[in-house]
């Protein structure tokens, strides 16, 4: 690594730091804000993604090498870690320090396009059944019962195994379509609830259509759920898809993704274990980030439950 | 409660009916039959012929699906392609191994997280608590076959305390009737179960921590404490009895994850239960044995909501006043 | 309650007491002195089915060469010219009648394992399963200068060939191994690759069938009373993993007893460093390639939209650096080939002309014929379509996913996009055999001479079978069957065989990649182990453990 990427890696944590300062200063005015940070990892945990997301914008600068680059496979493969290879070189003379940053955006970017399919689909289903009730109601809770009772993994590997090969953009997307029914069923619960409450009948009074009672005056409600799911979705995206990867179905070589790295290090783990190790420790960081921040959110948006 | 029980049962039987139908079109779509001419991966003619006439390729799709749903309530999932045997056969080897898995990772999750999660309520907010959560966060946070990696490498490979993969010595145990041979199971058992038990006991002692720390605020407790109970009968005996009642709902919850985990656990560790058979299925593109496994493991899945359901009802009457 | 003291006892005496069950139950009884023994080989990768005519998988051949005999076997030598090096196995003696008649006279103590003797009615009807069309065998081109082959009476058959030539006694013997008529006769020939005795054969060889427990392994147990002598070894079990790797792990675990190549250098060194093993250098019988595929993918009329162009298949020979690729993924245990060859074979010539390695004439070569980066996303195009393919590549093998990931990054450095479709080994298989990829990398394990090996593969007699990329230039051809008319005079056969090599180089339809120097491991425990480089379980019969190394393993009674 040459003192510029060092450089970029500290201009990266302090980015990062100034962020998280710059939301707590912004929401410690707030009753939920002061909450949110009184959790002992919070901040923590939303430093560790704020560091994350900017190595992942800022790679180019960050990471010494392009991530498909193979510096030199006669020498330089499986090189232990050291000043120039700061996390070692993968089996095909790869920097693992590259691919980790590279790999942030594809893994985080997966995570969060997919969480964001999945949000949404679940949210507005999980609306429409809550507010309509009845025959709605029914029929789609039960295609969720039947969603959540297939699981997810099983899923993705057979639709993996009736299509020949995947593209990425369908992968995202077929990891949305299959972690909507969580998310749906929370939302649906609390739909329920408010649909009794006086200013959503006042509304209806008034007579505003389902939609906009549902969009102005119901969604904005039951953010707080969806926000928590949200953040623990990505996380559980993130693991899929490392699973996916590991059993070669994932992401498609040479992406570096995270689960794709552990894939290409595991059958040189008694030679190299570097190449597959940090990825490994990458997820695990940022999946508990993630948690911690839900927690933490959970905890902060709703006050009736307080785990504290 | 006898109507909310078979309210119940009705409804998990039409989840699984609404799988296999799923399942069943999925295939078909995307794959069309078995036997047909544009075949990339075609069944040998005596099987063709045999299957042929058992779910009645050559028919409608309508006639097709009531003789798939007809051989299923017997049982019969159809031959698998590449193992050269009944899908049915092949699964009735594999579940009881995924089910030993499943079990041994459920015992390790529960010992191990309930006795995190009561130490660590009884810490709350001191140091001991504090670290011990974000480990169990941390841990709960890894991809589970990556764990599972590392401890082969690391007890397997480089310290050869356990063997590196399989579920029984080929040569001297080939079935399990002997002492010696219970032991050489539970051997190759260890790490598997540990990954699995391991990454599940993390999220356990989280969710047991905030339980207890629930009850421990409340009257009888504090009365137990007045009453001059030592601090350790408190928590084991009043608090913990009612810190469990929630704890059932989570044996519903972690059957799912333990077979979702079992997927790459299984891999990992040459398991040879449903999860490798799946995936080996679906790397050969070997259909019956795919839907037959996911309509297994989706049962099982089903199976174990209801059963912590019904616990669950049986622990705590309110939830029968609202069901009923 | 309990304190710490007394818990570290109760710790330890239960330590102690499972220890006292262990030993109660380990079984110090059981089998003793020469013929005990349990060998336990990790392979990776599974049977289709243990029928010699019907596949072409090296572990079928492993198991199958325990399972049935052929009439003779190559000897120590490895010679194939002539018939004074083969040994006989099934047929005791043999005599020529005329320069093209060749009389088997048969061992009258070989029997079938359920009983019946083998007789020369077996030997036609085998003749005869590996010449038809519907069972379709790969060793079908090797047997072709077999005219016929007929009975004279139980125990006495003939062989006529269409022509003389030096190497016609090995082709005789070495492709076929004799099966039972008696079991196979009902079976339709178009279900040869389906049959149920395919999954529990019946064999004529030292060892008899067991078990196959379908994705995890496969038992042989001896035949004590095998006529040529009874094995060693009692039992045999191929024990399958998903990848060469994790056979080595296994190996490595002491979980498994032998592998058959420990593939790269780091296993190597590992597998040297552990007291329990011992290593068997032996003269590699395999190379790879990556193999394109002419026709087009799936309909073999029409020819590849991309490797249908000679330039362009020359192109990617040239950029591919195929020295680097080697020392990367096996360091020093295999050999860049210089054609399709591996380093059993005689013909092997480091002088024979081939493409170099020159990526920036690879690049000007690829310009020239039109084939621009014209809308500057690093990957070359022409007439709209972009320079890119789809490689196969079978996930048993560490080796070529290795090889595939640094290929794609090399064709990248050209402008070339290479996507990988890493499938599962029977998948792959039948892809491969079906014809439905662009380019491959395949792995051959060779006969102990061209003769027979490359016809099947790189000429129209392995259409539909072994010559998935369907490569066929006349030219070739011609010199090929010079050559094997010629085997005889080395001089001369040499001169055609590199004729026909560089032929071939110049027509570019694979990237030769390597040629392997295998490195078996077994357990020191066995002793008498010996490896012959064609067929590596071939003298299995030999190997045996002395009764002063037996272990629970080799004792145990099942």
């Amino acid at each position: 690594m040459s003192l510029w990427n060092w450089l970029a890696l500290g201009g990266a944590a302090v980015v990062a730091l100034a962020a998280v300062a710059q939301i707590r200063r912004r929401v410690t005015a707030a009753a939920a804000g002061r909450r949110f940070f009184r959790h002992p990892t919070a901040a923590a945990g939303l430093f560790v993604l704020a560091f994350v997301v900017s190595l992942a914008l800022a790679a180019p600068l960050v990471a010494p090498y392009r991530p498909f680059v193979q510096i030199d496979i006669t020498r330089l493969a499986n090189h232990a870690p050291s000043a120039q290879f700061v996390l070692g070189t993968d089996p095909y003379a790869r920097d693992v320090w590259s691919r980790l940053v590279f790999g942030a955006r594809i893994s985080l970017g997966i995570g969060a396009i997919a969480m964001l399919v999945a949000v949404t689909i679940g949210a507005g289903v999980g609306a429409v059944a809550g507010y309509f009730r009845r025959w709605v109601d029914m029929t789609v809770m039960r295609l969720v019962d039947v969603g959540l009772a297939m699981p997810r993994i099983f899923v993705m590997l057979m639709a993996v195994a009736l299509w020949e090969h995947i593209a990425l953009p369908v992968l995202v997307l077929l990891i949305g379509l299959t972690g909507w029914f969580g998310t749906s069923r929370l939302v649906r619960a609390e739909v329920l609830s408010l649909r009794e409450r006086e200013f959503v009948a006042a509304a209806r009074a008034l007579g505003a259509g389902p939609g906009r009672v549902i969009f102005r005056h119901v969604l904005p409600n039951v953010a707080a759920p969806i926000i928590v799911s949200a953040a623990l979705g990505i996380g559980n995206v993130m693991l899929l898809e490392a699973g996916l990867s590991f059993l070669g179905m994932g992401v498609p070589s040479p992406a570096p993704s995270w689960g794709n790295m552990i894939a290409d290090g595991w059958p040189k783990m008694a030679v190299a274990p570097w190449a597959a190790t940090f990825p490994g420790l990458a997820i695990s960081l940022v999946v508990m980030a993630l948690n911690a921040v839900g927690d933490a959110l959970r905890d902060a948006l709703d006050p009736r439950k307080e785990t504290l | 409660m006898a109507a909310w029980l078979v309210r119940r049962l009705a409804a998990s039987i039409a989840i699984v009916f609404a799988v296999a139908t799923i399942t069943f079109l999925v295939v078909h779509i995307a794959h069309g039959t078995p036997c047909g001419p544009s075949e990339a991966r075609p069944l040998a003619p005596d099987v063709c012929e045999r299957q042929r006439v058992r779910f009645g390729y050559d028919q409608p799709l309508g006639v097709q699906y009531v003789k798939y749903l007809a051989a299923l309530s017997r049982g019969d999932m159809g031959e698998s392609f590449g193992l050269h045997r009944p899908v049915g056969d092949a699964l009735a080897d594999a579940i009881p191994n995924t089910f030993a898995l499943a079990l041994a990772a459920l015992l390790i999750d529960f010992a191990l997280g309930l006795a995190l999660g009561i130490y660590q309520a009884a810490r709350a907010r001191r140091l001991g608590d504090i670290a011990l959560g974000n480990v169990a966060l941390f841990v709960n946070s890894m991809p589970v076959f990556w764990l599972g990696l590392v401890l082969l490498l690391v007890f397997a490979q480089w310290l050869r305390w356990f063997p590196v993969g399989g579920i029984h010595n080929p040569v001297l145990c080939p079935r399990l009737d002997s002492p010696y041979c219970l032991l050489d199971f539970l051997w190759h058992l260890t790490l598997p179960a540990l990954t699995l038990g391991l990454v599940a006991a993390a999220g356990t002692a989280r969710y047991q921590r905030a339980a207890m720390l629930e009850v421990i605020r409340q009257d009888y407790v504090r009365t137990a404490r007045a009453k001059g109970l030592r601090e350790r009968r408190v928590l084991l005996v009043h608090a913990l009895r009612n810190a469990l009642l929630p704890f059932i709902t989570l044996c519903g919850l972690a059957f799912p994850f333990l077979l979702t985990g079992a997927v790459l656990i299984e891999t990992v560790f040459a398991w040879p239960g449903m999860g490798r058979l799946a995936v080996s299925a679906i790397l050969q593109r070997d259909y019956p044995v795919v839907t037959g496994a996911a309509l297994v493991t989706s049962t099982m899945v089903v199976l174990g909501s209801l059963i912590a359901d019904v616990l669950y009802a049986v622990a705590d009457p309110r939830i029968r006043v609202r069901g009923a | 309650m309990p304190t710490a003291r007394t818990l570290d006892r109760l710790t330890t005496r239960a330590a102690l007491a499972g220890l006292v069950l262990l030993a109660a139950c380990e079984r110090r009884s059981g089998c003793g002195g020469d013929y005990c023994g349990t060998l336990v080989i990790a392979a990776a990768g599974e049977p289709d089915i243990l029928l010699p005519p019907a596949s072409e998988f090296a572990v079928t051949r492993d198991v199958t060469e325990q399972l049935f005999l052929k009439l003779a076997d190559l000897g120590p030598s490895g010679n194939t010219v002539g018939d004074e090096d083969f040994q006989p196995q099934l047929a005791e003696r043999w005599e020529w009648d005329a320069p093209t008649t060749l009389v088997f006279h048969l061992d009258p103590r070989a029997r079938w394992q359920d009983g019946p003797a083998v007789t020369a009615a077996d030997v036609a009807f085998t003749y005869d399963a590996y010449t038809d069309t519907l069972v379709n065998s790969s060793f079908r081109s090797s047997v072709r200068q077999i005219a016929a082959v007929t009975t004279r009476d139980s125990l006495t058959v003939v062989f006529r060939f269409r022509q003389r030539y030096p190497e016609m006694f090995y082709d005789a013997v070495y492709h076929m191994r004799i099966l039972p008529a008696h079991l196979l006769r009902e079976v339709p020939r178009d279900q040869w690759r389906s049959t149920a005795f395919g999954r529990a054969p019946v064999g004529d060889g030292p060892y008899r069938f067991v078990a196959w427990k379908a994705g995890e392994s496969i038992e042989l147990a001896a035949d004590s009373t095998f006529f040529l002598g009874r094995p060693h070894l009692r039992r045999v079990i191929w024990r399958f993993t998903p990848d060469q790797q994790v056979a080595v792990t296994q190996l490595i675990a002491g979980d498994a007893d032998a592998v058959e190549v420990l593939i790269s250098p780091d296993n190597v060194q590992r597998a040297r460093a552990d007291t329990q093993l011992a290593t068997y250098p032996y003269r590699g019988s395999a190379y790879g390639y990556v193999g394109f595929n002419l026709a087009a993918a799936g309909d073999t009329t029409k020819p590849h939209p991309l490797f249908g162009d000679r330039e362009l298949r020359r192109a990617l020979v040239m950029a591919t650096d195929r020295g680097r690729l080697l020392h990367n993924v096996f360091g020093d245990f295999a050999k860049v080939p210089p054609g399709p060859m591996s380093q059993l074979w005689w013909i092997w010539d480091p002088d024979i002309r081939e493409l170099p390695y020159d990526s920036a004439q690879a690049a000007r070569h690829l310009t020239r014929s039109g084939w621009i980066d014209s809308d500057g996303d690093g990957v070359r195009d022409r007439d709209g379509r972009p320079l890119a393919f789809r490689l196969l590549v079978p996930t048993t093998s560490a080796i070529r996913r290795q090889y595939a990931r640094l290929l794609q990054e090399q064709f990248r450095t050209v402008g070339v996009d290479v996507q990988l479709d890493e499938v599962d080994f029977s998948v792959f298989n039948e892809r491969a055999r079906a014809g439905r990829f662009d380019a491959l990398i395949n792995v051959w394990n060779t006969d102990p001479t061209p003769s027979s090996g490359f016809p099947q593969t790189w000429t129209p007699a392995g259409f539909g079978r072994s010559n998935y990329g369907r490569y066929d230039n006349p030219t070739v051809d011609l010199l090929v069957d010079r050559a094997v008319a010629s085997a005889a005079n080395r001089e001369q056969a040499r001169r055609a065989w590199r004729g026909a090599i560089e032929t071939l180089n110049q027509d570019a339809p694979a990237v030769f990649l390597f040629a392997t120097e295998n490195v078996a491991a077994v357990h020191k425990r066995i002793a008498d182990v010996r490896i012959r480089p064609d067929s590596w379980a071939a003298l299995l019969r030999t190997w045996r453990i002395p009764a002063d190394r037996l272990t629970d393993r080799d004792r145990v009674e099942r």
